[in-house]
């Protein structure tokens, strides 16, 4: 009979430390976090950011990773439900030294916000543009890829002081937080551009009837109404009664609700629908954008413009890593938001089509465009504008 | 076979836990208890925390649909008008948490009377979607009312402190979440020992019987939804010093439906049932992911693919508690209990 003796004990420790020493060394990797609504209604846009995410970490992990080290994104899905989205980040970030976070929700956001503080070892970016987490004094740590919702509203009412100055301006906002986040912001610099809001919509969520709506639109004949705080429903029943009503408003409205494939899904309706856009679209053959050649060659359909904010959000986060691991210095919140606030005219592969900076909590560019319904697809009809410049 | 456990006095036969292995049981899940915190994970802690404040909310909405019998889908509003209640006093008025908490409950209590009312007039369905009403009203003014909600954007809630010590830590808050559920479970089931539970209980099986007997139902059932309420409240200021912000949308209509479906996969008017469907509500969906990971190695980009066959299987798994378990989990742990209890005879 075999009996374990002290001897043969150390020895068994010793071979397995022996044998799981190269396992170990190998393990040393740079682990992103993400909590991503693979499932609910959020879910269209989580698988994509999943995509976009994943593949911009192969392709990097082909090139080297990063100082020889390989990116791994550990996700897991969320329902898009905030305690759930908690339950994945304590999951990841009990088992994982995790300093870069992606998160799907503004509600997250804020939630994980005070812990992200406290613990001070990360940056937390994500699927959220609130204008509140683009505050730097009160969120030190968080990261947005592409202009907060204020921004691109803002970006909107640029192109429309460009266009046609002294024009009327309608807001149509959801009654959610996401719905009324950018309300003030835009009353402001409606103003500051000499822009004329004359009428002010909050439709209740979910609501499907806005035939009420769309007479107090009649009354008002605004040159343009701007929606945000929607994905989609009700924008094409809004378009088509507005439409039917002889009205000659011209339709906007933001990231969310600009994918190109839903609109084509829509049909005639959806003709001259236009809306700000931080990234370019997966059909874009602008000469000066290569990285989207090597998207068209990985995925050989159509990707929601979902996938591009993650294929971006990948790319800044392991930039600011490459920095920080550069210089020597320790990955931890702070260094890694210096990191990305060190990024100056940074080429994004034509993701973007103007070189970026990050100079706070966001990166303020974005382009607006038009659908086409003959050719089913979003064409640019403005440069790429970046606020403040 | 437990034998011997004649009772003397009645005192001794109502009494909580009337026999050897129960007093032994209970010990060991106290000890349990005290020892969780030092041996999990923040990831579990979490969890642990959640399911507990689950199971406050549960216990309440228990007593309301499971021992009197009114069916209630605003379980979750009265949650938020706790949790907005603890979050104005700590925001305003800057009291203790302690003093918050009870706060929180005997608002959402005063509400819960006031939407009670209709109970004297209508049951089961219409009862249910009067709640409805009520929870959209409420809803309403949390959007609006933004003084003291903060409207859409919400409340962020200092952590709560005890002795100049922030608890921010799910360590630091368990010790304040699960004594008080303690408290709250034993309450529930000493409250079944009183006239007032028995006078619950009454209600649901007849209410005109139980009328004829002596119960005014105006006071009882509007008693059940204050107690209901009250739980929901406390429930929901827990909430509110675990997740520190509180929005119109961390209460929705679908967290009534969890909170109704928790009492009912677990053993509607049963204390243990309410807290097996807090944890099976709360638990399953988590334990569901690492049946997910062990796939993992054999399938690429598993989570994605197998991300909505959790949430079928978990739909799947109530489905089949209903059909296969119609008192819920409480009547499996029933069948253990009288396997040991009748051994070496069958059940």
């Amino acid at each position: 009979m075999f009996r374990m003796t002290r001897r043969a004990a150390l020895g068994a420790v010793a071979g397995l430390t022996l044998a799981a020493g190269p396992a170990l060394a190998q393990e040393e990797e740079i682990v992103i976090g993400a909590s991503l609504p693979l499932t609910g209604v959020f879910a269209f846009a989580g698988v994509a950011i999943e995509s976009g995410l994943n593949d911009y970490i192969t392709l990097l992990n082909e090139e080297g990773g990063i100082d020889g080290k390989p990116v791994r994104l550990v996700y897991e899905d969320t329902g898009y439900k905030v305690e759930q989205s908690l339950a994945v980040f304590n999951k990841i970030t009990s088992s994982e030294d995790v300093h870069f976070y992606y998160g799907d929700s503004t509600g997250f956001a804020k939630t994980i916000g005070p812990e992200i503080e406290r613990s001070g070892d990360m940056v937390l970016a994500g699927a959220s543009f609130a204008t509140e987490l683009n505050d730097p004094e009160i969120h030190p740590h968080a990261f947005i890829t592409g202009p907060d919702y204020s921004e691109m509203v803002e970006i909107l009412l640029e192109y429309i002081a460009e266009e046609s100055p002294g024009a009327t301006v309608a807001m149509i906002n959801s009654d959610t937080e996401f719905g009324r986040d950018p309300i003030e912001r835009t009353k402001a610099k409606a103003e500051e551009l000499g822009l004329d809001i004359v009428l002010e919509i909050v439709t209740a969520p979910g609501a499907v009837d806005v035939s009420t709506e769309v007479l107090k639109l009649r009354r008002s004949r605004p040159d343009y109404a701007i929606f945000h705080g929607y994905v989609l429903a009700p924008l094409p029943e809004f378009i088509t009664q507005a439409k039917e009503l002889g009205l000659e408003t011209q339709f906007m409205g933001t990231f969310w609700s600009m994918d190109s494939k839903q609109w084509a899904d829509v049909g005639e309706a959806a003709d001259g629908y236009m809306g700000v856009m931080p990234y370019r679209y997966y059909h874009d053959t602008a000469e000066d954008a290569p990285m989207l050649d090597k998207i068209r060659e990985m995925r050989g359909v159509y990707q929601h413009s979902g996938y591009m904010q993650g294929f971006l959000s990948a790319m800044l986060m392991t930039e600011a890593t490459k920095r920080v691991m550069a210089s020597g210095e320790e990955l931890t919140g702070d260094t890694l938001k210096a990191a990305l606030n060190s990024i100056q005219d940074f080429d994004t592969g034509g993701i973007i089509g103007v070189p970026i900076s990050i100079p706070g909590n966001s990166v303020p560019v974005g382009r607006v465009y038009r659908f086409d319904a003959a050719a089913g697809e979003m064409m640019p009809v403005s440069d790429w504008i970046t606020l403040g410049d | 076979m437990i034998i011997g456990t004649a009772k003397e006095t009645y005192r001794a036969d109502a009494a909580l836990l009337t026999t050897r292995p129960q007093q032994t049981w209970t010990g060991v899940l106290a000890l349990v208890l005290i020892a969780l915190p030092f041996t999990l994970n923040d990831y579990w802690l979490y969890l642990v925390c959640l399911m507990t404040i689950n199971a406050v909310a549960a216990t309440g909405l228990n007593i309301l649909t499971g021992f009197t019998g009114l069916v209630s889908l605003g379980q979750a509003a009265f949650m938020a008008v706790g949790a907005y209640t603890v979050a104005w006093m700590e925001r305003d008025l800057g009291t203790p948490f302690p003093v918050n908490l009870v706060a929180g409950g005997l608002v959402a209590a005063g509400i819960g009377i006031v939407v009670g009312i209709p109970s004297l007039r209508v049951k089961g369905l219409y009862l249910a979607i009067a709640t409805i009403a009520a929870s959209f009203i409420l809803h309403f003014l949390f959007v609006h009312w933004e003084a003291v909600t903060g409207g859409n954007t919400g409340i962020n809630v200092a952590p709560a402190r005890i002795l100049g010590t922030e608890l921010v830590s799910y360590f630091g808050l368990y010790w304040i979440i699960m004594p008080i559920t303690v408290l709250m479970v034993l309450g529930a089931a000493n409250l079944f020992r009183t006239r007032i539970g028995r006078a619950f209980i009454a209600i649901r099986d007849r209410d005109i019987s139980a009328e004829v007997l002596g119960i005014p139902l105006l006071r009882y059932k509007l008693m059940s939804f204050a107690i209901a309420s009250f739980y929901a409240g406390v429930a929901g200021g827990l909430w509110a010093y675990f997740f520190r912000v509180i929005t119109p949308d961390s209460f929705p209509f679908m967290a009534s439906v969890f909170l109704l479906a928790a009492i009912i996969v677990g053993g509607m008017g049963t204390i243990i049932g309410a807290l097996l469907g807090a944890a099976f509500m709360t638990l399953v969906p988590e334990l569901l992911r690492f049946v997910m990971d062990w796939a993992s190695p054999w399938l690429p980009n598993a989570t994605v693919l197998l991300s909505p066959v959790r949430t079928i299987v978990f739909g799947l798994l109530i489905i089949g508690f209903l059909v296969f378990e119609p008192q819920g989990l409480a009547e499996i742990i029933q069948r253990v209990r009288r396997f040991f209890r009748l051994w070496p005879f069958r059940t």
